[in-house]
């Protein structure tokens, strides 16, 4: 016992050290339940009245900027406002699936593999995990987690983020990811060789979740290649003993999305509620 | 020794507040930071005993998480390198480094050579990257990405903290 004892004071840095270390780290792999802990909700508040506070001073500057992009905004809305007005049938109003709401932006981080965003708005105005977030570019993100004044987003440069979307001239569905590299580019996975795709092709979000509604912007198609690492064959005996070779071709395009959004100057955003979501998910079950 | 507190807590909170409300929304070639808030561990006095220096650097790194809205990556970071510093500047001033603190961080930085000073800061920007960038993924799927971020983020860290280190020194002269 003793030995334990004198071996533990000798050693006292390694102990300490390995002591934090353990705390550090179940404080990463259990995050999500570390962010309902008070202490935490509180020191989290501090840094973000901080920033939001020194984000005042920033967006004086970027004034110009804002000012002509919500212009810009506001001319394509009454221009598609037009366009309806022309054959709206009044039964169309009662079958509204989303519903939006506006929040700014308070930090945005760009640098690390699992990027996030936090915007003003919380719990108190009605938000909720898993709604998704736009801007009048295109797709910024998903509400992952919630507290009374502030939410954290899940920028779509996460490389946990999974999105569906789809080639708007095909109606080909796949999935986006990023690669962890570039802020302007994503990745378009499952999108079999067979479609017709171009370069310039644009790419909108696809609908199946009932996260984004369908047909949000995102980006533009920059580059395709093929990888054939997935090719499977098999032979097939018929009766005079010819044998046939099939190739099954289950190739994939790599497809990388030029993003329509410039995810590094963010400052207004909206967050869709999905109306219908729990019914929907109802069903899915 | 109160005073050598006082520093610490200055420069706690200076560089917490640089870190996360300026450099962190950097963005250098689009998508990396300078880790600038390494100068805190690089010039934590040495007289300072080292479990206390652990302690503050795991607060350090915390307050850091805040700004950054993760949680416990840049704790166990900002820890490993404190908890390594001291065998770092013993392998790298070699019979220079006493242990017990008389001499001050300024004067094995200005009484060393060019390289010893680029080992020192370089080997501890290199480790702190490693850590929080492989903590972050917790995958061997992105090993070759951590590497790659690694390199050129700790190339950009080493600039800008060699600078800011450059300067405080004339300061304090």
């Amino acid at each position: 016992m003793q030995q334990i004892i004198d071996f533990i004071i000798r050693k006292k840095d390694v102990v300490v050290y390995l002591i934090l270390l353990i705390f550090s780290l179940t404080l990463v792999f259990n995050s999500n339940y570390f962010h309902k802990s008070k202490v935490l909700i509180f020191s989290n508040s501090i840094a973000n009245y901080s920033t939001e506070n020194f984000n005042y001073l920033k967006e004086y500057f970027e004034l110009k900027k804002i000012n002509s992009n919500l212009l810009e905004e506001n001319l394509f809305l009454k221009n598609q406002l037009e366009k309806i007005n022309k054959n709206i049938s009044l039964d169309s109003l009662t079958n509204i699936n989303f519903s939006y709401k506006n929040a700014k932006v308070i930090s945005n981080n760009l640098s690390s593999f699992k990027n996030r965003l936090v915007i003003n708005k919380g719990i108190k105005d009605g938000l909720k995990n898993e709604m998704g977030v736009i801007n009048s570019d295109g797709i910024i993100g998903i509400v992952n987690y919630t507290s009374k004044n502030y939410s954290s987003i899940m920028s779509i440069l996460n490389i946990e983020t999974k999105i569906n979307a789809k080639i708007k001239k095909t109606s080909h569905f796949g999935t986006l990811e990023w690669d962890g590299l570039s802020t302007k580019y994503l990745k378009l996975n499952d999108i079999p060789e067979t479609a017709k795709i171009k370069i310039g092709d644009s790419i909108v979000t696809g609908g199946m979740s009932l996260i984004f509604p369908e047909g949000i912007k995102i980006g533009v198609v920059s580059k395709i290649s093929k990888h054939e690492n997935q090719v499977t064959s098999y032979s097939v005996r018929s009766g005079n003993n010819d044998a046939f070779k099939y190739e099954s071709r289950e190739n994939y395009l790599n497809i990388k999305v030029k993003l329509n959004t410039d995810m590094s100057n963010l400052n207004n955003v909206y967050i869709i509620e999905s109306l219908n979501r729990e019914e929907f998910q109802k069903v899915k079950k | 020794m109160i005073n050598v507190y006082l520093l610490i807590f200055k420069r706690f909170i200076f560089l917490v507040l640089l870190q996360g409300l300026i450099f962190n929304n950097f963005n250098f070639f689009d998508t990396y930071d300078p880790y600038v808030c390494l100068v805190f561990i690089i010039t934590f006095p040495v007289k300072v005993e080292k479990i206390t220096f652990m302690i503050i650097s795991f607060a350090f790194g915390f307050a850091l998480d805040l700004y950054s809205n993760s949680l416990g990556i840049n704790t166990a970071a900002c820890l490993s390198i404190a908890f390594l510093r001291s065998y770092i500047l013993n392998f790298v001033f070699g019979s220079f480094y006493d242990p017990h603190g008389i001499k001050l961080i300024k004067n094995y930085v200005s009484e060393s050579t060019f390289s010893q000073k680029l080992l020192y800061i370089s080997s501890i920007i290199l480790i702190h990257h490693l850590v929080l960038f492989s903590l972050e993924t917790f995958s061997f799927e992105f090993i070759s990405l951590i590497m790659f971020k690694t390199l050129i983020t700790s190339l950009i860290s080493l600039i800008f903290c060699s600078t800011f280190i450059y300067i405080m020194i004339e300061n304090e002269k």
